[in-house]
């Protein structure tokens, strides 16, 4: 199944429909290499988080392929993908720690796919896991938060723990979505450079969905950008200028217009 | 995932725009009541049948002033019977209360260890499988419909009479899988199911997912319900007595068997005082737990703490220097948390070696006396080891209770099942007539004075206090064995939930509307209908007809203490060992239950 390849993500006509009339996901082809920091740019709905989803086969595509580190998702059984995943963290814009636990267990978690049977309290992990979680946790500067319960801890602290626990299973590729966009202007610049200097330090592959096009002008390699769940821009971000990324989001005057004709059509359809 | 687009709401307007011309079509022709809906007229019909049902049921119960005053005099005649009271030794007495706390721990030990895999298999989060899914919620219903009563018959028929322990064990642990299971189930599913999804991206299995995630969230909840539970079940397992449960339960009925009133009546307030302070534990712990800083005002714990009202201060923590350890310190909150642990597995341990401490002395005692027979279950055995040998005996035992048959009695069977629905409906029915006013005047946004609803919040504390079974003892004794004294009892009980469900459904309110009316110039009852409870209808409801449902099954169980109803058609049953028709009358309350429980979905989806 698995065949060496250049990319560590490659995806050939990719098509993903939600029955029973969404297209999410629409003939989408691209490739990154390794230790590139990708940025997914899109208005609400066009796509972004599918196409994440589609990268750690949380969805398989209706039609296409999704090759990651060369394996591809869709043929993939099912203990070949849980150890695809461990390759993949995953950071999401509502953080999901588990909030009765102490911040150190919820790095943990991180590294269940690699460990066997359930786990109850931060004494069932092995003493490596946990010493392991706790460098992370000193990476993301927060080790002296580690016997606090996770749901004490702000938003942007709960964010770097998260980045914490993802980065504890020791993937080769880092995905995000819209990891900044419950956080206010300050954590999210804290959480986006903690990001792209882990990236470096350890030569992740880094797939970030954003909203804000100055956030990824400033930290993105490459910039991808999805109109109805069509790629609609790819390029390097030093060739891109503010108002070619905006161009993405339709003609921002006629954008309200526009987009409601997009969705009645759709509900047309639907009807 | 927030994958609604925010441009939605702009094409809904197109369909909307159409019915909307519609209707403006119709109202042109100068009505000013709109036409009533299909929807509406069912709703009104089935109220409309409930209320006449409750009504005759009150009738044909022959409940009226002229019995009430009756009984008036009984109960003077009575008190002079009672007085003084009479307590047991206190080593009886400990003995009965450690043996009925014991079985009610253990029992509602099981329901949680049961409940909670058949909830992770009943939940949407937890489990792909729809079939899966569909049995154990059909399991789970099917366990609340079946009375504890029946359940315990049945294994105080395969363990024997010397055995009650086990069967009361056994029996209120299935049976409170019908309420736990559902809870549980309801708490996976409301719960957030970001973490799980986190865990599962980073690879972990399906059970590590559930031990990672699901359980640590669920925990609190967890607790919670099993604590509300233990007080349910420490109610219903003194009404086991009277079936062969050993326990409080069963000293009463010997008390009863013989007319001791002292007794029963000394008796009775031992079980109201445990209930009032299993209560007051409980109700503390899940105020904890659940996070809320104030209990609820109509709990015996509010009563508490207004007479204590004092509140202690939070500690401050001291953060010491943490180094390297990757396990916590052993700061205040950690030992907090591990002495808690530890003491719920002491008071488990300490319950099942008290179990099988009696099971050791009943054997001391047939040694010592020649007259064993009323012990032969256990000729040395534990109750453990009695378990088990039981259920070699399950399937021959099974075999005596079918196939189901009437007993050549099916019009006294189908008269008293008739007579349980009708003590159902007019406890309902007399509990929801007492509870209006007084769940509204103990509302704070509908009392004229705040000193009133104080006062009427005390009412409502002591009336859910009081256990059924005591209230319905008493009853029995001032006006005679039937169905009045356990109507009344069931309506007093029903009185006390239903008016803090009002009161408190009734504080839920918008209070924005009630402002807009008084600004209006509407006066105090003007508000009072147009307002609060215009808006707290469905929800009122919903809780009567959910009362309903605990009325019936309440009365099948009083059946047993003399209360009317189908109740004591079991006992006679079990009397004459007919076990087919215990599974027949089991059938027909099942099926009762279900019919209750399908109405009640019914009507909260129109009301929705
Ligand atoms: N599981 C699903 N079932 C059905 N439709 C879905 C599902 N997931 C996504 N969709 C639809 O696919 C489309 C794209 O959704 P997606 O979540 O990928 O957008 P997004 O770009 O991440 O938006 P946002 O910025 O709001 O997160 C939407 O129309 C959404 O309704
Ligand atoms: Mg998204």
């Amino acid at each position: 199944m698995s065949v060496p390849t250049d990319y560590d993500l490659s995806l050939r006509d990719v098509l993903k429909f939600f029955p029973p009339s969404t297209t999410a996901v629409k003939d989408v082809s691209l490739d990154v290499g390794p230790g590139t920091f990708t940025v997914l740019l899109g208005l609400s709905g066009s796509g972004k988080s599918t196409l994440l989803r589609l990268l750690n086969g949380l969805h398989t595509p209706t039609e296409g392929e999704v090759r990651v580190l060369g394996t591809d998702v869709a043929q993939a059984g099912r203990s070949e993908l849980r150890r695809l995943r461990r390759d993949i963290g995953m950071v999401f814009q509502q953080f999901h720690l588990v909030g009765s636990m102490s911040t150190l267990e919820n790095v943990c978690t991180g590294a269940l796919g690699s460990l066997r049977g359930p786990r109850v309290g931060l004494f069932s992990y092995p003493k490596s896991v946990r010493q392991r979680a706790l460098e992370q946790l000193e990476r993301v500067g927060l080790a002296d938060h580690r016997f606090q319960r996770a749901d004490t801890l702000s938003g942007g602290q709960q964010q770097r723990v998260a980045v914490a626990r993802a980065l504890v299973q020791r993937p080769r590729i880092l995905l995000a979505d819209e990891p900044v966009a419950s956080l206010d202007p300050e954590s999210s610049n804290q959480v986006m450079s903690l990001i792209a200097r882990i990236a470096r330090e350890d030569s992740l592959t880094v797939v970030c969905s954003l909203h804000q096009v100055e956030l990824a002008l400033q930290w993105g390699d490459r910039v991808f950008g999805l109109r109805h769940g069509e790629l609609v821009l790819d390029d390097s971000s030093c060739n891109i200028t503010h108002e070619r990324a905006m161009s993405i989001y339709g003609n921002s005057a006629v954008l309200p217009a526009a987009a409601g004709a997009g969705a009645a059509a759709t509900s047309g359809a639907a009807l | 995932m927030a994958v609604q687009t925010d441009e939605r709401p702009q094409t809904t307007p197109t369909p909307d725009a159409g019915s909307g011309a519609g209707t403006a079509a119709a109202s042109s022709d100068g009505r000013t009541l709109p036409k009533p809906s299909p929807r509406g007229i069912t709703v009104a019909v089935v109220l409309g049948l409930f209320l006449a049902g409750g009504i005759w049921s009150v009738i044909d119960l022959r409940i009226n002033f002229a019995s009430l005053m009756d009984s008036w005099a009984n109960t003077q005649n009575f008190m002079g019977r009672a007085l003084p009271l009479d307590f047991p030794a206190w080593d009886e007495l400990l003995r009965g209360t450690l043996t009925t706390l014991s079985i009610v721990l253990l029992a509602t030990l099981l329901a949680v260890l049961i409940s909670i895999p058949c909830a992770l298999m009943a939940a949407r989060t937890t489990c792909r499988s729809a079939a899966l899914r569909t049995s154990s919620r059909v399991f789970i219903v099917i366990m609340r419909a079946i009375p504890e009563l029946i359940l315990a018959l049945f294994f105080l028929r395969i363990y024997g009479f010397g055995a009650g322990a086990i069967a009361g064990i056994l029996a209120l642990g299935l049976h409170s899988v019908g309420m736990l299971g559902k809870m549980y189930a309801d708490a996976i599913e409301d719960h957030d199911d970001g973490p799980r999804q986190a865990q599962e991206t980073a690879g972990a299995k399906r059970i590590q997912q559930i031990f990672g995630s699901v359980m640590p969230g669920i925990t609190p909840a967890v607790i919670a319900h099993a604590l509300h539970r233990f007080d349910i079940n420490l109610r219903a397992s003194v009404i086991l007595g009277w079936v062969g449960v050993a326990g409080l339960g069963a000293d009463l009925r010997a008390a009863q068997g013989v007319g001791n009133y002292p007794r029963l009546l000394a008796l009775g307030l031992i079980v109201l005082l445990l209930c009032i302070l299993v209560e007051i534990i409980s109700g503390r712990l899940r105020m904890k737990l659940l996070g809320r800083a104030e209990p609820s005002r109509f709990g015996v714990l509010w009563a508490w703490q207004k007479l204590r009202s004092r509140w202690s201060g939070e500690r401050l923590e001291t953060r010491p220097s943490l180094g390297s350890r990757t396990i916590p310190p052993w700061d205040g909150a950690r030992i907090a948390r591990f002495s808690h642990i530890g003491l719920t597995l002491a008071l488990i341990l300490a319950s099942v070696v008290y179990i099988e401490w009696s099971a050791l002395l009943a054997l001391l005692a047939s040694w010592t006396d020649a007259d064993v027979s009323s012990w032969e279950v256990f000729t040395g055995e534990f109750h453990v080891a009695a378990f088990f040998t039981g259920l070699v005996d399950l399937p021959e035992e099974s075999q005596r209770w079918f196939p189901p048959h009437d007993g050549d009695i099916q019009s006294t069977i189908f008269a008293q099942i008739l007579v349980t629905i009708q003590i159902a409906l007019a406890a309902t029915f007399l509990g929801a007539l007492l509870a209006l006013p007084v769940g509204a005047l103990a509302a704070r946004n509908v009392a004229p004075r705040p000193g009133l609803a104080q006062f009427f919040r005390m009412v409502i504390v002591v009336t859910r206090g009081v256990p059924e079974l005591i209230l319905a003892l008493l009853l029995i004794i001032i006006m005679g064995l039937g169905a009045v004294a356990g109507t009344l009892a069931l309506a007093l009980g029903a009185m006390g939930l239903l008016s803090k469900l009002v009161a408190d459904s009734i504080e839920d309110t918008d209070v924005r509307i009630q402002d807009a009316l008084v600004t209006g110039g509407a006066g105090r009852a003007q508000v009072f209908f147009a307002a609060t409870m215009r808006q707290s209808a469905p929800a009122v409801v919903s809780h009567v007809l959910y009362q309903l449902d605990v009325n019936f099954r309440s009365a099948t169980l009083l059946g047993i203490v003399g209360a009317g109803g189908i109740g004591y058609q079991l006992e006679m049953a079990r009397r004459t060992l007919q076990w087919e028709v215990v599974t027949y009358i089991l059938i027909c309350v099942v099926a009762v239950v279900l019919l209750i429980e399908a109405v009640s979905v019914f009507m909260r989806r129109l009301m929705r």
